[in-house]
Order: structure tokens, then sequence, then C-alpha cells
């Protein structure tokens, strides 16, 4: 995994690269590439890029970036890995390309060069990248699919500067701080900022499957190749099988996906836990043949003995694949030791990412470089409790909405109650407003506070013109707008794919994972992987969540799947409430509201204090 | 097919000031590449004035709601209308509505002061609903972007441009001898004394006289420009100043004789507190003079780094005496720092946003 930026000066005006301010962004982002670091000015100086490598495929010096292709019209820096470079490279060989490197970066360039932007369709991987074609004087912005890999921009009107991390634009001091109310408003509604925004009026995230272009009128409108309900709509016209057929297509579909994750050139290792999604990686992995897999497991000093310890499973599951366990146990000390650490190297705010800062960091300590995760797994397989309480709220509710006004008034009075004592939880009186319709039952679900409730948090200003540009219900909305057709399971899939895994898991993985210099690789985000799965009805009706124990032969310990699906419990919830300062009622809805004020408190717009 | 575009603006040909002659100039950049451009101006009668071939302009109208019948038939007879531009941020609203009428693409062009205050909620609207926002400088495009929620790519700069007159040269003789202002050196603004515009800095500058003639004895401070602040300021050069020697008030310079003005001159030096752009600046820049300009407003655009000049804090006197001492020992300012300014380098980015204008999806549905 690395680091990349660049700056392209494409008005006249503007003055030529600041190399200085490249170098600034290129080490603000040093543990995201350590094995090497490199730049690249064009000749008139109007555009340069800048490179940290973590070297994963061909790490050779050959391997190196920014790179050029053969005849020097192409320059690239990328972040990422191309799983089905080996192919992608026999169909160019084939045309007649001649390769000088095995590197999967080469690939992109010569893709490039055979099929202009729509080169992207055909990646496999995660990626995200900055190309400047020198014939036609562009700039080709480019993320992957899903989300995998950050890229941010800033546009100023002259000059265009992007960079993996929004943290690196800023350090290099020519992006301004100025707050976004859309983003802050965001991350109060979430716990996460949604994308295109950040807290930065400035600064914006290429948005996820999609492409960008900066000629010398500056950055063009953000073009999508890539949508996950027009894909879930794909799959669903798919032909059902039995579901014996079924089990046999959700098998085939990890294996596939795992072995192209494995593509590297160091050892790659797992994040284990005692669930079903990171065994079932582990078990594949052996089924394909990796021997001596180190296994990562984390586990937390309060829970020693203790049936919430996942630790003892964890060591089951290993020993039956055969790989190497490490359990590193972490306690409230080394927690509040890091947390300067941590939100210095949270790139946007974030209620999450604790977890993956700490396995990155024992995985870090073992000497991997790449681990595998399970991230993903929950939305492709319908594992959170929003695959049932989505549906049901918006089946349920839906007909209140047709008068007008109730959802409002019930709120009021609801509020009202609460005030006067009434026991509820603090979103409780949204839910005939917003439970109705798929937006609005998603929102509640998902969110950590309601709008409503902001009014005491924020600036009534700054929260209404927020509320006005995030304009939540239909970003939400928005990712369900090819997807009409789809059934409950897929609508819900569709939802947490693009909004809570790719601005929240996806967001978190890459900041806390590279803090370590881990690259974080997730098999089960994938669009190859999602295409390849049965339609969402067939894996609801599968219990796909629970079928996945199945998949690796031999299958997962049967403790493994009898072990009740306690969610995400670490201590962790605790130690954020009183790191913020609250009393902890238990409830980890009130801890990660104190922890996301907490998170903001820590400083992230406006001039710099120091 | 010509690109025929609908321009209600402020004011165009026959207007006085800056934004006038941006208006120009990005009409006669548009119109040599092929548009057929039809202006209506609120200010300005032009009629008699041969104006450049595919350009007119027609008479001016005032009034708020004679303008917009104007418009309306205005768009009539240029029928059919690929652009209506609206020249100014309060007109939004209206021109909204013809783009609309017409099935227009809305151009917006927004320039400095006007962005800073006007935030209506309709104009807001308007503005929002525009295909593509142009505006003169990076600094104006934050602000404008602070509290319309418009997407970056959607909002363009185009930099005031320079005109061909402003080049360096030898300084005239006949005005040296005229004007005798002794060996030097001489720092030159040039500008309106208007009691409206007292941010352009010439009280920070008299202040600082007597610590620059402790180190330049013979400097001279030379105030170009008219208006009904003049007296006032005089006064308070008086009293600033220390010698009344070291200021020299010309009054008003036409535009024909600035440029001799300019290559007189050492230093260009106006701490202004809010330029929309300084465009001042580059016309001082281009006939040759470094420029010592003030921080805020848009003026970071027009000296974007030393081969220009440098921006001062206008209230920071150590800071100013400072920075004008320096600069008048770099000597003279980088023609090829001005060179993006002029004249080829805008017209060329004038066309490609057109293009790029006319590349895109139409975001107002409506009209024909």
């Amino acid at each position: 995994m690395c680091g990349i930026a660049g700056i392209y000066a494409y008005l006249a005006v503007a003055p030529k690269v600041d190399r200085a301010e490249l170098a600034r962004m290129n080490a603000r982002m040093l543990p995201r590439g350590p094995d090497g670091s490199g730049d690249w000015h064009s000749p008139d100086e109007r555009i340069g890029f800048t490179h940290r490598r973590l070297a994963i495929i061909d790490l050779s010096e050959r391997g190196a970036q920014p790179m050029h292709s053969a005849d020097g019209a192409l320059t690239i820096t990328f972040n990422g890995e191309i799983y089905n470079y080996r192919e992608l490279r026999a169909e160019l060989e084939a045309k007649g390309f001649r390769f000088r490197s095995d590197s999967d970066t080469e690939v992109l360039l010569q893709l490039y060069a055979d099929r202009g932007p729509a080169m992207v369709e055909a990646l496999r991987g995660m990626f995200a990248f900055g190309l400047w074609d020198s014939r036609q004087r562009k700039l080709l912005l480019a993320r992957d699919p899903l989300g995998i890999r950050p890229l941010y921009y800033a546009d100023d009107g002259w000059t265009v500067r992007f960079a993996s991390t929004a943290k690196a634009l800023l350090a290099g001091g020519a992006v301004s701080r100025d707050p976004d109310p859309a983003g802050i408003v965001g991350f109060h509604l979430f716990g996460s900022v949604p994308e295109p925004f950040t807290v930065w009026q400035d600064i914006k995230s290429v948005p996820a499957g999609a492409t960008l272009t900066v000629d010398a009128s500056g950055p063009h409108a953000p073009r999508s190749y890539y949508d996950v309900a027009s894909a879930l709509v794909m799959r669903a016209g798919t032909t059902a099988r039995d579901s014996n057929g079924a089990r046999g297509q959700l098998s085939d579909a990890v294996h596939d996906s795992v072995r192209h994750h494995l593509v590297a050139d160091v050892p790659v290792a797992v994040f284990l836990s005692a669930g079903l999604d990171s065994g079932a990686l582990l078990g594949t992995m052996a089924e394909l043949g990796a021997r001596d897999t180190l296994a990562v497991t984390l586990a937390f000093e309060e829970f020693r003995g203790k049936a919430l310890d996942e630790a003892p499973l964890a060591a089951e599951i290993a020993a039956r694949y055969g790989a190497r366990h490490i359990v590193r146990t972490i306690d409230r000390a080394e927690f509040e030791r890091d947390l300067p650490a941590i939100l210095d190297a949270m790139d946007l705010p974030s209620t999450d990412g604790i977890n993956t800062w700490f396995v990155a960091k024992a995985a870090r300590e073992a000497g991997i470089k790449v681990a595998l995760s399970g991230l993903g797994a929950d939305e492709c397989f319908g594992g959170y409790p929003s695959f049932s309480d989505v549906p049901r709220s918006v089946h349920l509710l839906r007909p209140f909405g047709i008068v007008p006004g109730i959802g409002a008034m019930a709120r009021r009075l609801l509020t009202r109650a609460r005030g006067a004592g009434l026991k509820l939880h603090p979103k409780t009186p949204g839910v005939l407003e917003y439970g109705g319709d798929w937006a609005g039952a998603y929102m509640l679900r998902r969110s950590v506070f309601m709008p409503w409730e902001l009014d005491e948090i924020l600036d009534p200003a700054m929260l209404e013109e927020g509320l006005r540009r995030l304009s939540p219900l239909s970003l939400i909305a928005a990712e369900l707008q090819a997807g009409r057709s789809l059934g409950d399971f897929d609508k819900v899939a569709a939802l947490e794919t693009t909004l809570y895994m790719r601005n929240q898991l996806l967001r978190d993985a890459d900041w806390a994972g590279l803090a370590h210099s881990i690259e974080i690789r997730v098999p089960y985000v994938d669009p190859f992987f999602l295409a390849a799965l049965p339609p969402g009805n067939v894996l609801a009706s599968l219990n796909a969540k629970a079928a996945v124990a199945d998949v690796p032969r031999p299958p997962l310990p049967a403790a493994s799947r009898d072990r009740r699906k306690t969610g995400f419990v670490t201590p962790v919830g605790r130690w954020l409430s009183d790191a913020a300062g609250v009393d902890d009622d238990g409830s980890f809805s009130t801890a990660s509201r104190a922890w996301l004020l907490r998170v903001w408190k820590a400083g992230w717009t406006g001039p710099l204090a120091a | 097919m010509a690109t025929r575009i609908l321009a209600l603006v402020g004011d165009c040909y026959a207007g006085p000031g800056g934004i006038a002659r941006y208006n120009q100039d990005l009409f006669e950049a548009l119109a040599e590449g092929g548009a057929d451009i039809l202006i209506l101006p609120r200010l300005g009668d032009a009629r008699g004035m041969a104006l450049p071939a595919g350009i007119r302009q027609l008479p001016p109208v005032f009034g708020r709601l004679s303008f917009f019948l104007s418009s309306l038939l205005a768009a009539w007879r240029h029928r059919p209308v690929d652009v209506v531009f609206c020249g100014h941020v309060y007109m939004a609203p209206l021109a909204w509505i013809v783009a609309r009428l017409t099935g227009g693409r809305f151009w917006m062009q927004a320039h400095g002061a006007e962005t800073w205050v006007g935030r209506r909620n309709a104009v807001r609207r308007a503005i929002e609903a525009s295909d593509m926002v142009t505006t003169v400088s990076r600094g104006t495009r934050h602000i404008l972007m602070s509290w319309a929620h418009l997407e970056e790519q959607r909002v363009r700069v185009l930099p005031d441009t320079v005109r061909d007159v402003f080049t360096p040269g030898p300084p005239s003789q006949a005005l040296v001898d005229r004007l005798a202002l002794g060996p030097g050196p001489v720092l030159l603004t040039v500008g309106r004394l208007s009691a409206g515009e007292r941010y352009k800095g010439h009280e920070q500058v008299f202040a600082v006289l007597p610590a620059l003639r402790a180190r330049f004895p013979d400097l001279v401070y030379v105030v170009a420009g008219s208006g009904d602040d003049r007296a006032r300021l005089e006064q308070r050069a008086r009293e600033l100043a220390g010698d009344p020697a070291a200021v020299r008030f010309l009054g008003f310079v036409p535009e024909e004789d600035l440029p001799d003005l300019y290559r007189l001159a050492d230093l260009y030096v106006m701490p202004s507190s809010q330029e929309g752009f300084g465009i001042v600046y580059l016309e001082a820049a281009a006939c040759g003079l470094k420029v010592v300009g003030g921080a805020g407003g848009g003026s970071g655009d027009a000296v974007p780094d030393e081969r220009i000049g440098v921006l001062v804090e206008p209230s920071d006197e150590k800071g100013l005496v400072a920075a004008i001492a320096r600069l008048l020992a770099q000597g003279r300012a980088d023609q090829a720092a001005v060179d993006p300014y002029r004249r080829p380098h805008f017209a060329a980015a004038a066309r490609l946003l057109l293009a790029r204008l006319m590349a895109g999806r139409r975001r107002i549905s409506g009209g024909s």
C-alpha cells in the first residue's frame, strides 16, 4: 500500500509546482509507505507527483514510482493493488505491448495507453491513482469501484492538488482549513463523514467508482463507472439455483476472491476474530495452499477468562487450519497511551477504527505487511440487524406517511415526554417521522445523532447550512436511485455498502492500518465477488451469514457457529466513554455519542493552534 | 454554428471601471472565437461606437422591471440563445428566469466585493442553479462557495487580463522633465481618491514615509487619481509624511498616460485591504514595476509570487517599510510572470470555458 499525491497548476497564471509543498505532503504520509519515496516533475514544472512506497508486488526498483511509460508520455502515481494484473498483462502482451517490470503499476500505464480512462472498468482490485497524459495534457484521477482506497482533491481555481489523505493536502500548506458545514453535520449524524464531503470546504473526495479528469480548464465533474445498486439489479436478474447450488456458488465466489487477494510478493496474513467471516477467509487460504499463515487476534485484558474473550475460539480456528496464531492483548492503559497518535492518524473524524488500529499495530509488531480482513462480509451476507429492522420499519410505517405532519408531531410530543422523564432512546421520537421510507429508516438505524438533536451541539447557523448542503436523506436515497426494483435484502445491502462500509469501515481500515504500514485486503469487498454471489433473496433464504462457515474444507468448528453473534463487543466502548468523560450506562450508543463529541473536540478545522 | 450569447451586464462598452473593461475583454475573446454576442447593459450608451465583429450592445436600461422586459425582448430577437451570461450577482435571479425561458445555458460571472455580501436566498438559489460560475480570483471563488452550494468543477476562475498598452520601456523624458521628481526612488499609487474607497492604503504609505526617507532621503511618493477624498488625503499627507516634498498629488491621469507614469516610477505601492482582484498591480508589473500590495480580498491573484511583488498586512508599518526597502533593491518585475495574464492566455482560457459550458449538460430544465 502506498501514499500518493500530486499538484497540477492547470491555469496559465498559476505558479509552477512548489517542490517544498509536495515534499511536505509526502512527509505527512510516511507510515503509508516506509519502503521508498519518489518524486516526478514535468519539464515545464506545471505538474508534479510524489509517491511513498510500501513494496508488496515486484519489490525491485523497477516497481518504483512515479512510473513512466516507455515513451515517457504517461506518468502514474498509484496506491493499491491490481489482483488481475497478470491476466490483463497477458491480454496486452497478446496485443503486442512489451513490459519492462513485473509490477501491476506498469499494467495500469499500458492499459491506459490501450483503452484510455475506460481502463478502470477492467481492473479488479483496490486502487487510487493519478495519471498524467502529457500528449493530451490531462490528469486522470481514479478510485476503485467500492472505495477501498481513498483519494482526496482540492481545487482552488488555479491549481488542483490530490492526495491519499486529506491531512496530507493540508500539510502541504496551500489548502484552506476553512470548515465545511455539510461534512461536519454529516459526521455528527453518522459518526463518519459521508463522501464526497470532508470537514474542510476546499477538500473533496473523488467518489468511489468514479474517474475525474483535469484539463487546462480545471477539474471536470466526476464520472461514475460503477454503482452498487445497479450491480445488484444485474445480479438479481441472474438465474436462481436451488439451495445446494446456491451454497456452491457462494463457496466458489469466496474461493475465487481469496485466491485473487493472495497475489503478493510478500507473505499474506489474516486478521482473525472468533466470527465466521474471518475464519472462512483463513480456512479458504489453507485450502488454496497457503501454509503457516500468520493469524492475528485482538484480545482485551478486561475479558480474559470471560465468554466475551475471542482468543480461545480464534485459537481453535487457527489450529484447525494450521495457522501460526498471534494473540495480542491490549488494556486500557495502552489505549490511553495511543490515543493522541490515534487522533493524529485519523484522517477524517470517525467514531470507529480503534480495533483496527490495535490489530494493525499487532501485525506490524509481528513483521506483517499484508493482511486479509473479513470487513464487508456483513454487508454482503446480511450480517447486520439493519437487514431485518429497516425493511420491517419501512413496511410497517409507510402507511403513516400519507398523513402529512403526523411524524413531526409525534416527534415533538415524544421529545417533550422524554424531557418529562419518560425513558426512551433519544432517537425513538423520530420513528414515525423517518421510519416509513428507506432513507429515513436507514438513517434512524445508523445515525449517532438525529438532525433534531444537533440543535444543542452545533451552532444553529452552521447546522442549518450543513443540513441544507448535505441533504442527508437525499444523499442516502441517491444510493438506491438505480435500485428501485431491488428486494429488501439488496436494498439494505446497497445502503450498508455505499454508506456505512464506504464512509466508515473502509476509511477507518485505511488510516488505522496504514498508520502501522499494514495493507489491509478485503476479499468480501470486491465487485467481481459481489457479482458472483447468488441474488440477495437467495442469500437471505440461505442464511448466508451462517452458511459462510461451510465455505472452507474442512468447515469452521461447531463452536464458532454457536457463538452468539455478539456484534462488536469490546471494552473499547467503555474506554471511549471514559475517555470522553461521561458515565457509562453500558450502552454502546451512549458511548459512541460521547466518543463522537470527544473526537470532534480534538480540533479539526480552522487555524492551527500551534 | 456560432454560439449565441445574450449578456446581461451592469455595464460594458461606454462604461467606466474595471468590470466594464473585464466584460469587454471577455466578449472580444469569445467573439474572436466565433461567438455572436448581444449585450444588454444597465448603464453605458455605446450607440455610435464601432464595436468588434460579433458584438452588439443594446441601449442601456436602468429600471429593474424595464431591464427584465428588455432582456426578454432581447432574448426573443437574439433567438435561439445558447448562453445567458449574467455579469452581476444581484441580477442572478433575473438571468436565471431568462435562461429558463430561452433554454440557454446559464453562465454566472462574479467579481469581488458583491459576492462578499450578496446572500439573499433568491440570489443564492439562482447561482446554485447556474451551469457555470466564473470568478476573477481564487479568493472570490472561495467566498462564493462558502455561502452557495456549488460543486467545485462548476466554479472556474478567469483572471483579469492586462491590456497590450502596458509594456516595459524607458521613461518618457518629457514626463520626467515635467514632473521633476528628483533622483528618487519614486513610489507610485494609482487609483480613485474616493471617500467610499478608503481601503486603498494611501495613509499607511504616508505614515511610513519618514522612516523610509531616513534611508532614502530623496524618496518621493506619487499619488495619481482624483476624487472626493483628495483634500482630506492631502491634509493627512501633510500631517504624516513629515516633509511636504515627500508626497506629490498628480490628480486624474488619463489611461493613455498611465504606461509612461508607471515606467517613470521605481515601485508600485498600494497596501489595499479590499481589492477584488488588483488589476492595477498587474498593469504596473506589466510596465516593469515591482509591487507592494495589501493582503486581503482577491489581490493574491494579481501578485502570485515575488517575481511580481509581495503583499503586506496594511496595518503592519514595519512590514511595509521592510517590504518597500527590499523590493526597491530587487529591480524590475519579471515579465515571464506577467505573460500568463496577457491577452492570448486570457482569450484561450475564455474560449475553453465556453466550450466546456457548451459540452456539459444543461442543469436548468425548461425552455426550448
